[in-house]
């Protein structure tokens, strides 16, 4: 019964990776030989493994710290999103207005436009000749910052892409919260943001889990929005682990980097796993 | 059921890219049997694929009854690192790659790894037209069909005389803060001209040389005040130094009226002036002392080709005086082959910048370690 979806993981997910992994700790033979044939700046191992390309991709400060802005740009990217597509959610539950429906229809429409195109306007928009900073110098703002080629445009542009996914799972998580439980808890006299807090807030910790990981997983893989707004130096792993590849001719430091971020999602994944668990378990005692 | 539906699901998976890789190979053979297919794969931008699909191919095919070419073109080049790939283990295992002729920046990689036929072996006449220098960084395995320059572009609305010389060009920078930026090097191969000029401005001829033509690691220590320079002057820089991504971000910047001053490629530009994505206040120059770097673009020929008779026809052909002119018409290129074979119109117009003046740039391993080395310590 699970043989043949097994069997697809195991060829095309499994040796590749498994491949890579062999390949980061210098066995350059086998399905690594036609790579390691181009590649420059190799660690081979003879006998054994080495850990020669970890080493000098760690130790390597240009790196480390892309690595520390690819993580401050995906905590405050998680951030942002969580809380605007809570925020816009709630909204949604607690309004019925013909604005609430424009803000919802307005809020998933980044998903129908390439992330290409949404990269360039986003560049376009902040840039020295901008819409923003032209509409802040007509208001008497003159020193309005140039987001364009920034970490800050990063952190714009990865928001701007993630968060229709977050409306439509945070929406869609209140909207589950039974109508009555709301009612319930105004009728007893409790406020509306105590309603939120102590009502809406814990019957809506799945979608926020689910919303915080996926957006954190995205973004520290995520290529497009960083190569076309953010800077030369430092950037986020995707657009590093690209120039180590194509640009530099070094594969094989390139992959170590994929193993960092692997890792780094890897453990992003946990906290999902475990929230779930937690909720598959809570409900089991209470049913 | 779901069982099933998963082993069709694989089924599907296995066989369909089987079968059509089996009906492509068999609509090759249908055409061979009427003449002779040979394959050629280019990556680039749409100009490249302009010259070989609506020029040299349609030509040579109507020249040469029975022979056929079949053209694969890569956008950009985003399949280059798998058709390195499929030549690398096909040319390994001595099976024929699907491919008989590649142009493009894999190129020069397969010719540093051994995978390429040696020009010494092409029976096409007209290579010995091409300049001798220009082999020598790609270890003889590759042949240059045409050059193209960085020159320099500026705003004459706002620069009425641009800088003639590097170190007039640099004082410009430092005069001018903010309006002049060049691509990062790994992006494109007119900033990475910018920052080789700068670097090599400060090298021995001798150790010029030996980057030019051939892969030593120990030899990166001279470039370290030519990139201690290029890192001086990030406070000058667009943005207070800003690199964009790529060679067309900068013309972007330029025609916007952002910068005023910028490396640009020349068939590049001169295709945005055409087109009117640059304004006819854009001109182009080039500086001296030195100057930009050029570059040739190469064929490769993998060593398991087929019909490498035929092939080294259409070589031939390539670099033949008339469709030389169609890269100088078409793309606004350089000719690879000397410009005494070439038209007298051609002869001056290139007088100042024939493809044998144009400045070599870094072997290509030697480039990719100087790439990282820009990233690492200029920005």
């Amino acid at each position: 019964m699970v043989l043949p979806p097994v069997a697809v993981v195991a060829v095309f997910i499994g040796l590749p990776v498994g491949a890579a992994i062999a390949y980061t700790l210098g066995k350059t033979g086998g399905p690594n030989s036609t790579v390691a044939l181009f590649a420059q700046r190799q660690h081979v191992a003879h006998h054994g493994v080495t850990l020669g390309a970890y080493r000098e991709v760690l130790g390597n400060a240009h790196v480390r710290t892309d690595l520390w802005a690819t993580v401050w740009v995906t905590l405050v990217t998680v951030v942002c999103v969580v809380l605007l597509s809570w925020a816009i959610g709630l909204y949604l539950r607690l309004s019925d207005t013909w604005i609430a429906r424009v803000v919802s229809a307005l809020s998933v429409v980044p998903l129908f436009i390439p992330v290409v195109i949404a990269s360039y306007a986003i560049l376009t928009f902040y840039a020295a000749t901008g819409f923003m900073k032209t509409l802040a110098y007509h208001v008497g703002w003159h020193s309005f910052p140039t987001l364009g080629y920034t970490l800050t445009a990063v952190v714009i542009g990865e928001v701007w892409v993630n968060v229709p996914f977050g409306v439509l799972m945070m929406s869609s998580g209140l909207n589950s919260v039974p109508n009555a439980l709301i009612e319930a808890a105004r009728d007893s006299g409790a406020s509306l943001p105590r309603t939120v807090r102590s009502v809406l807030l814990p019957m809506n910790v799945i979608p926020t889990v689910i919303v915080a990981t996926f957006t954190g997983i995205y973004v520290l893989g995520s290529f497009t929005v960083p190569y076309l707004t953010g800077p030369s130096a430092p950037n986020l792993m995707g657009v590093s682990m690209q120039q180590f590849f194509g640009s530099f001719n070094q594969p094989q430091q390139a992959e170590v980097m994929a193993m960092i971020v692997f890792v780094l999602a890897a453990g992003i994944g946990t906290i999902y796993v475990w929230a779930n668990v937690r909720a598959s378990k809570r409900a089991s005692s209470t049913t | 059921m779901k069982a099933r539906l998963l082993a069709i699901t694989v089924a599907v998976l296995v066989f369909v890219p089987a079968a059509l890789s089996a009906t492509y190979a068999g609509g090759h053979v249908k055409k061979a049997n009427a003449g002779t297919t040979i394959v050629v794969y280019a990556s680039g931008d749409v100009n490249v694929q302009n010259l070989w699909q609506n020029n040299i191919i349609p030509h040579f095919e109507k020249a040469n009854k029975g022979i056929y070419v079949k053209f694969i073109f890569s956008e950009h080049g985003t399949d280059d690192g798998t058709t390195l790939a499929r030549i690398g283990a096909a040319v390994k295992g001595r099976h024929w790659p699907g491919i008989d002729l590649v142009d493009g920046g894999l190129v020069t990689t397969l010719a540093l790894a051994g995978l390429n036929q040696p020009v010494s072996k092409a029976t096409a006449a007209n290579v010995k037209k091409v300049n001798p220098d220009l082999l020598a960084p790609v270890k003889g395995a590759a042949i240059p069909y045409r050059g193209s320059s960085v020159v320099l572009a500026y705003n004459s609305d706002k620069v009425s005389s641009p800088p003639r010389t590097l170190s007039a060009l640099l004082d410009w920078i430092r005069a001018n803060p903010g309006k002049f930026t060049y691509n990062s090097p790994n992006t494109g191969g007119s900033g990475y001209s910018f920052a080789e000029t700068v670097v090599d401005s400060l090298l021995s001829p001798a150790i010029l040389k030996q980057m030019d033509q051939g892969y030593d690691p120990s030899l990166q220590s001279n470039w370290k005040p030519g990139l201690d320079l290029l890192h001086s002057l990030n406070k000058y820089m667009y943005g207070n130094g800003v690199y964009p991504n790529g060679n067309a971000a900068v013309l972007q910047l330029l025609g916007q009226g952002q910068i005023w001053v910028a490396p640009v490629w020349s068939d590049q530009s001169l295709t945005a002036l055409k087109t009117g994505q640059l304004g006819p206040n854009i001109k182009l120059t080039q500086i001296s002392n030195p100057s930009f770097t050029g570059g040739a673009a190469y064929l490769a020929v993998p060593k398991t080709a087929r019909h490498k008779k035929v092939l080294y026809k259409f070589v031939n052909y390539i670099l033949s005086p008339a469709a030389q002119q169609m890269i100088v018409d078409v793309m606004a290129g350089f000719p690879a082959i000397d410009i005494k074979y070439m038209g007298d119109s051609i002869k001056q117009k290139f007088q100042d910048v024939s493809a044998n003046t144009l400045r070599p740039t870094y072997q290509t391993k030697m480039g990719n370690d100087f790439k990282a080395a820009w990233q690492q310590s200029v920005p």
